[in-house]
């Protein structure tokens, strides 16, 4: 049963180097939780680079695509008329809503992007379960580490030795043991 | 109104005042921004959120009757067909754009002192183009029909007309809204989390909670966040001049005298933003004061905004004098009648007081003495707003009632339907912006929490390099 | 069949007449237009039962309930349902009625006794457009705005109904039993204590009615009484030539006209054929003819003069006897020396009157003097005696004998009427003239004498004020709803057929007159009776003759043959020399109004509506005065002053008209009406007097020894002030190129090139829409030299597109709705400054600029280059009328058609999308008249042929000043203004390519003068 020890740390410096020490370890299942982000976080958990502008730009086009070929189908071939003298297919009168689309594509890609790629909306969460855990959104730097229940209290030891204050851990079954 | 705080180091002119006054830590941080929404209702604002209800109802009644009665409820007319529904839609339009020029273009420009205040300015930009928004759909003859502007397939197998501004008008101010309203929801997501987990009741922590999203600060969340935040600036930027180019389009397409001229968007923009600071600090001055966040909102960004206004200002400026040399210089006499018509016609009165209000009196703000004083920012920041809501009543208006044929020149006067729906909106407008202030943080606590971090580290190391700026570095990039 | 039912005595028809229409027959369900009628109905003797009454006398349940639906749906289905008798349509027609499908019907109007022939275009029983008929000679297929308007009175919910007497309501049956015994009453002394009081007539009908009126009741007196009366013209005759004649102007054959306070194309009743014989000679060159006007009040006549000479209307004469006198002076014509009486020195017109003497004389036979009917006789005489010494007799002017049964039908007679109501010697008055309590001369109090008349009975398509003064009161029968006839001013006689059944329970005057005659003949057939008589013929021969007469509208060689009239120059010069004109202090003058005539049309909303074609004043009369004598009296625009004339006063507002005599005041009558309208119980939403409220009654200063005008008015102000309605929002032409207007001097030569900067094409970055390879490309072409500015064109482009009425508030909001409008621009001095009136609708330019900012497509062009409206599609962002230059897009910013009373609707062209609120509106070039033709030209399998399609603005312009048609027709006429060398655009500059092509104006002034 998969279970989350969650510590507590002082500053944002020993959270770090307490990550790097658990990767080199064989952890890969960390996550740092802080108020603001911690530089040098991603690196010390190994986190590739977000997915979100590529997204951003294939929507962006996508979306350029959308309003072109929507208003040249529309005007130029479905019902052309003869509106005041101008040619049917009149591309500068286009660009305006190309424009708007590509912005709002590329908009709508990078929030729901972030929804999906952070899993977005999740509002019951294990660690959220610990009292103190709250701290993490105000002036508390966390680190939580994944594992498997029996490894549970070594894991509680070894972020011990690695300068962790508060320690708890809280399995999936969400009952909270602070050793 | 200015409180001590404010006055540190000002007796030493070259040196700027304080982005923030002291050093809090996180956790006072989010108590000083968080305790305008936990401490019980004061007496002023139930006032004021009742008196803006009144004018809420007032709202309600004039578009009940313009539904009802027809447009004609208006003073509109031919030749004046377009008049305070227009004017109101341009004005609080470019109201808007002040916010997300806050918000994100000086977030590119790695403006700090946009920090504490971005997070009222894009509320404002929400409300105000909310309030933009339901004009184009009152003004309509027949606003039952208002889909027809969407491309969808009709019965009639008819598309829209792309060749319309008013089609491009439909897209540009329908992104905009969304796209600001991304933004500014990403941007309170940490902060919601903050209200959760300090939140004392169990229902806040849960109506919080699920606005939240279920952020954990976590690093995973961080890493997509502040790219996706940055790209979204990116996005907004380009996005904010393109809405107001587009609503300058309405007039600059068309062959109207005093409509058809190229000037018209940058001269619209910079308008906009002109306006648009000059709201942020009506409504800033007086919200910082309340919130007592003196020391987050300081004299800094007060005068920081009034510098934009007078910049804006002299552009704005440049545009009047610009259409006034064209309309000379380029030899048509409609057009030369159409501007001599502006400050010698019926409605010469709202031409000067336009004049007073966008030139003259940002004029002051060349004073520092005046500039940081914040009751004259106050008040100026109110005659600019009078201003560039005349400045629009005067192009819309004044062009129109005197065009080509003399026979059909006509005078407009709003009726009591026009009056109400311009103060419901205000009023409207000022009433969301109110519950806003009790409802989410008025200051982004994450944002003030970083920035400290960064003035933490210059004080130690004097550089820059110690804790980058979310907008400074790519993750990747250490 | 209650049209039937209601004229007891009316055979039913024969199965021949019956089976003549059967499909009209079998189409329309049995209803009965009221219940009265079923009251009275059971005691018809079962022998003149019509059939479908006699399946009332046993009425079973159902049919019952049918009575009461019928009573209900009485306004709608009865309504239209065209008269029994037989028609004849209009002889181009065909003669079978088709559903759907319009037909039209020769008929006459005839207003002051005066018709003038017109087709009604009629669906099913339901006519919905008046237009000219080219073959009578007083409308020469124009038509004129009252004409025109006379259709909307017909379907008015407010028009008097029903039958009065002493306080009861009359069925017809039980009426006409009170009417003999009254009629009994009078046999005793032989009608002595009977008195008539009739409008002007010309009917053959009504003449016989008289006729033997005059046979039963020998003591009897007809008066006529007309408020506009024409006494003095055929007064002046009298006294020219001995005996009353009617002086006929022939204007096409003349080269120099002089009006001497005539408004030829105005107000007077030959305007349209005068309008059209005049412009038919004002094509610039050589022939180019030359009108001089002097006259007081600018009207559409002064505005359209090459020389107007503004002046008091007792100043007249004077200019009249200078001319007379250069001309015996200078010019040999020594028989005008006794009338002569030449200018004091440093008169104003001194140049004028010599100028134009001496253009008279050069044009001798060729030239002619028209006098105004407010000019006293002396001034007409003189007038035929220049004419007769200028040669003009017989080759410009001709003279008739009058067609009025009565030739006066002014002041005089009504005194002498209300003498004897005032010596108690009237026990019975008759009154069908229009509304005498309320127009007639102050100095009578005619409305005050009514009420001693023990049985004054009242007939009147109004309540009006008499109504409330009589006690009989029967509505009248319109026009078109009854059989009768009338003759043009020529003589030449109409039969006027009824397009539909009474909508009401309403009598006709020759109902009236022989119910009191005791005979009950159905005016049908008196009228076919008389006709057989006076064409002498009988039978078959008969009926074909009728059916042409009917068809054509006229009945052939009726016309007064010309009469040889030799001038008494004694007697014209002793005339002259006695007149007594008043003079001191300010003239007032009182004219007939330009859209409610003498106010027989104040109830009308389309002419109430219709901008005045000088003032551009709406829903309003106002006081007129010049810009010199306001700033004498210290008064502007909308002050109320109260104005007072031999110890009468009233009050009213100013306007200032440029071209005002100075010293005189102008008072249009018609206004201040106190009309009541009848509540009827079938109605949702009830009408209301449209006229209460709004103008003044100029009628109180007015008295019978100073009839046309006064001296002696003091003004003084009251410091309140009255807000008009004003059509027009600028005078001016601003400097701009927009009504261009050259003398004959400077045309071609100047002229020509400055137009070319207003046409022809343009540099453009796309390359225009070819439309000459489609069959037909829809153009205009309006000829400014030829448009007076009379607005008959209005009026026809509201009754053929069911443009709604908006209301006086809504015309100060700006926000009428004509399609069609007249600009009127002021240009020169205010004193004497130069008018030139420009029809504008919209020019459908083929690069649009409403066209591409509209979001949803609602207004496009159609492959012939129509800029067509769908009124379906419009969502009402008014972009489209900010980016009309023009200024011809008219908006529903109201719901102005509303719930419209079932008569209302019947008004609507079926043809036309009655628009609703919130949508945009515009001319369309009467669409609907080009896709008719188009369908008939496919039946046929042909092309439209050109003038096949006529614009309704283009159908009704008396001076042809408005031609439409295809441009890809190089033969068309259209085709051919267009390629006219004054041809231009309007707003050329803009690159609209607009399809209305405008004609430069050309005036003819005399060199001397300028």
């Amino acid at each position: 049963m998969k279970t989350y020890v969650l510590a507590k740390f002082a500053d944002e410096g020993a959270v770090l180097s307490a990550a790097r020490a658990l990767r080199e370890g064989g952890h890969r299942a960390l996550d740092i939780h802080s108020p603001v982000p911690i530089h040098g976080a991603e690196e010390a958990l190994g986190l590739r680079p977000s997915k979100i502008p590529t997204l951003a730009l294939l929507a962006g086009l996508t979306g350029a695509a959308t309003a072109f070929l929507m208003q040249w189908w529309m005007v130029g071939f479905n019902y052309p008329i003869n509106v005041g003298n101008r040619p049917p297919l009149s591309l500068p009168a286009f660009i305006p809503i190309i424009f708007e689309l590509t912005v709002l594509f590329a908009a709508g890609a990078i929030f729901f992007g972030v929804m999906i790629l952070a899993g977005f909306p999740r509002t019951h969460h294990p660690v959220f379960e610990v009292e103190g855990f709250r701290s993490a959104s105000i002036d508390g730097i966390w680190l939580s580490a994944e594992v498997e229940s029996l490894d549970a209290h070594p894991m509680v030891d070894q972020l011990r030795t690695l300068g962790a204050g508060q320690v708890s851990i809280v399995p999936e079954d969400l009952q909270v043991v602070t050793p | 109104m200015s409180t001590a705080p404010n006055q540190l180091l000002a007796d030493d002119p070259l040196e700027p005042y304080p982005l923030m006054v002291g050093r809090p830590d996180d956790r006072t941080v989010t108590e000083d921004v968080l305790r305008p929404i936990w401490r019980p209702t004061r007496k002023g604002w139930l006032m004021l959120v009742g008196l803006g209800s009144v004018g809420v109802a007032l709202f309600g009644l004039a578009v009940t009757v313009t539904f009802a009665v027809g447009i004609g409820a208006w003073g509109n007319n031919i030749p004046v067909a377009w008049a305070f529904d227009i004017t109101n839609f341009v004005w609080w339009i470019g109201i808007g754009h002040a916010g997300t020029l806050i918000s994100a273009i000086l977030l590119l420009f790695q403006q700090r002192w946009r920090t504490s205040i971005n997070r009222m300015a894009e509320a404002m930009t929400l409300f105000a183009v909310m309030m933009a928004g339901a004009y184009p759909l009152l003004h309509l003859g027949r606003p039952q029909f208002f889909y027809w502007l969407f491309p969808y397939p009709s019965t009639l197998g008819l598309w829209p007309q792309f060749k319309s501004p008013l089609l491009w008008d439909v897209f540009a101010v329908s992104t905009y809204f969304t796209v600001s309203f991304l933004f500014w929801y990403l941007g309170l997501i940490p902060d919601l989390a903050s209200l959760r987990d300090a939140s004392k009741h169990r229902w806040q922590r849960m109506v919080y909670g699920i606005f939240a999203l279920g952020w954990r600060g976590s690093a995973h969340h961080w890493r997509h966040y502040r790219i996706a935040y940055l790209l979204l600036a990116g996005l907004a930027t380009p996005l904010v001049l393109s809405v107001h180019t587009i609503v300058s389009f309405d007039f600059a397409v068309s062959v109207l005298p005093g409509w058809h001229t190229t000037i018209f968007p940058p001269y619209f923009v910079a308008g906009a933003i002109f306006s648009g600071f000059a709201m942020v600090l009506t409504l800033m001055i007086p919200a910082r004061r309340y919130l007592g966040l003196e020391h987050f909102v300081t004299m800094r960004h007060l005068e920081n905004m009034a510098k934009v206004i007078l910049a804006t200002g002299l552009m704005v400026d440049y545009g009047y004098v610009m259409e006034n040399f064209f309309a000379w210089y380029g030899g048509n006499p409609y057009e030369a009648f159409a501007f001599w018509n502006r400050s010698h016609g019926p409605y010469a009165w709202a031409f000067f007081t336009q004049m007073t209000c966008n030139v003259l009196v940002p004029q002051l703000l060349w004073f520092r003495k005046l500039r940081t004083s914040v009751a004259v920012l106050w008040v100026i920041s109110i005659l600019v707003n009078v201003g560039m809501w005349l400045e629009r009543f005067n192009i819309i208006v004044v062009s129109l009632h005197r065009d080509f044929m003399p026979t059909m020149w006509g005078i407009y006067t709003p009726t009591w339907v026009d009056w109400s729906l311009f103060i419901g909106t205000i009023a409207t407008f000022g009433t969301l912006f109110l519950l806003f202030l009790r409802a989410v943080p008025a200051v982004s606590a994450s944002e003030v929490k970083e920035l400290r971090r960064q003035l933490d580290a210059e004080a130690a190391g004097g550089g820059t390099h110690a804790v980058p700026h979310l907008s400074q570095t790519r993750p990747e990039a250490s | 069949m209650p049209s039937m039912s209601d004229r007891p005595s009316l055979p039913a028809p024969s199965d021949g007449d019956r089976s003549e229409r059967p499909d009209s027959r079998a189409a329309l369900p049995k209803l009965w237009r009221n219940l009265t009628e079923l009251a009275g109905a059971p005691s018809i003797s079962p022998e003149e039962i019509p059939p479908e009454v006699g399946e009332l006398v046993h009425l079973g349940r159902r049919g019952f309930l049918q009575v009461l639906g019928g009573s209900a749906a009485v306004m709608g289905l009865a309504a239209c349902r065209p008269p029994h008798e037989k028609l004849v349509p209009y002889v181009h027609q065909p003669v079978e009625v088709t559903p759907g499908t319009p037909q039209a019907y020769a008929t006459a109007v005839a207003i002051d006794g005066l018709a003038t022939g017109v087709l009604v275009t009629s669906y099913q029983g339901r006519p919905t457009k008046v237009e000219g008929n080219p073959a009578h000679p007083s409308s020469l297929g124009a038509i004129g705005t009252f004409e025109q308007a006379t259709l909307l009175d017909l379907y008015d919910p407010g028009r008097a109904r029903g039958r009065e007497v002493l306080g009861q309501p009359f069925a017809l049956r039980p009426f006409l039993v009170r009417a003999s015994e009254l009629a009994a009453s009078h046999d005793a002394d032989k009608g002595a204590r009977l008195r008539f009081l009739v409008g002007p007539s010309s009917s053959p009908l009504i003449g016989d009615l008289r006729r033997r009126l005059l046979e039963r009741f020998p003591r009897a007196r007809f008066r006529t009484w007309a408020p506009l009366s024409e006494d003095a013209r055929t007064e002046g005759s009298r006294v020219a030539f001995g005996q009353p004649l009617d002086p006929r102007l022939h204007l096409d054959k003349a080269s120099v006209v002089l009006a001497l306070d005539a408004d030829l194309f105005g107000t007077d009743p030959e305007a349209l054929r005068q309008s059209r014989e005049f412009t038919s000679r004002r094509n610039p060159g050589p022939d180019l003819n030359r009108l001089y006007v002097a006259e007081t009040t600018l009207t559409v006549t002064g505005g359209f003069a090459d020389h107007r000479f503004r002046m008091r209307p007792s100043e007249v004469l004077g200019f009249g006897q200078a001319i007379a006198a250069a001309l015996a002076e200078r010019h040999g014509l020594a028989q005008l020396r006794p009338l002569g009486h030449s200018l004091p020195a440093g008169s104003p017109h001194l140049r004028a009157a010599a100028a134009v003497a001496a253009d008279l004389a050069r044009s001798r036979g060729k030239c002619l003097v028209a006098v105004g009917p407010g000019q006293p006789p002396a001034v007409h005489a003189l007038g035929h005696a220049l004419n007769a010494a200028l040669g003009a007799d017989g080759a410009t002017i001709t003279y008739r004998q009058p067609v009025l049964h009565d030739t006066q039908t002014g002041p005089d007679g009504l005194r002498e009427l209300a003498a004897e109501i005032a010596a108690g010697q009237v026990d019975t008055l008759v009154c069908t003239a229009w509304n005498p309590a309320y127009s007639a001369p102050a100095d009578l109090d005619f409305g005050g004498l009514l009420r001693k008349v023990p049985h004054s009975i009242y007939l009147s398509t109004r309540q009006d004020e008499t109504w409330a003064r009589c006690n009989w009161k029967l509505g009248a029968t319109h026009p078109f709803e009854s059989w009768g006839d009338a003759r043009g001013r020529d003589g030449t006689a109409s039969i006027v057929q009824p397009l539909l059944a009474p909508l009401w329970e309403t009598t006709s005057e020759a109902e009236l007159l022989s119910a009191i005659l005791g005979e009950g003949r159905s005016t049908y057939d008196q009228v076919r009776d008389l006709w057989r008589s006076r064409a002498r013929l009988a039978g078959p021969a008969f009926e074909q003759a009728w059916s042409a007469w009917l068809a054509q509208g006229i009945v052939p060689a009726t016309a007064e043959p010309v009469v040889r009239a030799t001038p008494r120059w004694e007697a014209i010069a002793a005339a002259v020399g006695a007149v007594k004109l008043p003079t001191g202090g300010l003239e007032v003058r009182f004219a007939p109004d330009a859209k409610v005539l003498d106010g027989r049309f104040a109830e009308n909303a389309w002419m109430q509506e219709l901008p005045d074609p000088i003032t551009s004043l709406c829903w309003d009369n106002a006081a007129q005065v010049s810009p010199a004598t306001a700033g004498q009296l210290g008064i502007d625009n909308g002050a109320v002053v109260k104005l007072t004339c031999r110890d009468r006063s009233i009050e009213a507002p100013v306007w200032i008209v440029p071209g005002h005599a100075d010293g005189a005041v102008t008072l249009p009558l018609g206004y201040g009406r106190a009309t009541t309208v009848p509540q009827p119980v079938e109605l949702d939403n009830k009408p209301e007097p449209l006229a209460n409220g709004i103008g003044f009654d100029a009628y109180r200063l007015r008295r019978s020894t100073a009839f046309w005008f006064d001296a002696g008015l003091a003004v003084t102000a009251t410091g309140r002030r009255w807000t008009f309605a004003v059509q027009q929002g600028d005078f001016a032409q601003e400097g701009r190129p927009h009504a261009l207007s050259y003398t004959n001097g400077d045309w071609p030569k100047q002229g020509t090139h400055e137009v070319e900067e207003h046409r022809g094409p343009q540099p453009v970055i796309i390359e225009p829409v070819n439309y000459d390879k489609e069959a037909y490309k829809w153009g205009m072409a309006i000829d400014l030299s030829r448009c007076t500015g009379c607005s008959a064109c209005v009026i026809a482009c509201q009754e053929e597109n069911n443009i709604p009425v908006v209301g006086r508030e809504q015309v100060q909001r700006r926000r009428q709705m004509h399609w069609l409008r007249i600009d009127r621009y002021f240009s020169g001095t205010a004193e004497d400054p130069v008018t030139i009136s420009q029809p504008v609708a919209c020019v459908h330019c083929e690069s649009a600029p409403c066209e591409y900012v509209c979001p949803v497509n609602a207004t496009v062009h159609s492959d012939e280059g129509l800029n067509e409206m769908i009124y379906n599609r419009c969502v009402g962002t008014r972009y489209c009328s900010n980016n009309c230059p023009y200024k011809v897009r008219r908006f529903n910013f109201l719901d102005y058609r509303g719930e419209m009373e079932p008569t209302e609707k019947m008004l609507m062209n079926p043809d036309v999308t009655v628009r609703v609120r919130g949508v945009m509106e515009k001319c369309t070039y009467c669409v609907q008249r080009i896709e008719r033709s188009r369908i008939q030209a496919r039946v046929e399998g042909r092309p439209i042929r050109e003038g096949e399609v006529k614009s309704a603005c283009q159908q009704s312009c008396p001076t042809e000043a408005i031609a439409f048609g295809n441009l890809n027709d190089p033969t068309s006429r259209v085709a051919a203004l267009h390629r006219d060398e004054r041809r231009y655009d309007l707003l050329h500059d803009l690159g609209t390519r607009p399809r209305t092509a405008y004609l430069v104006r050309i005036t003819n002034p005399n060199p001397e003068l300028t």
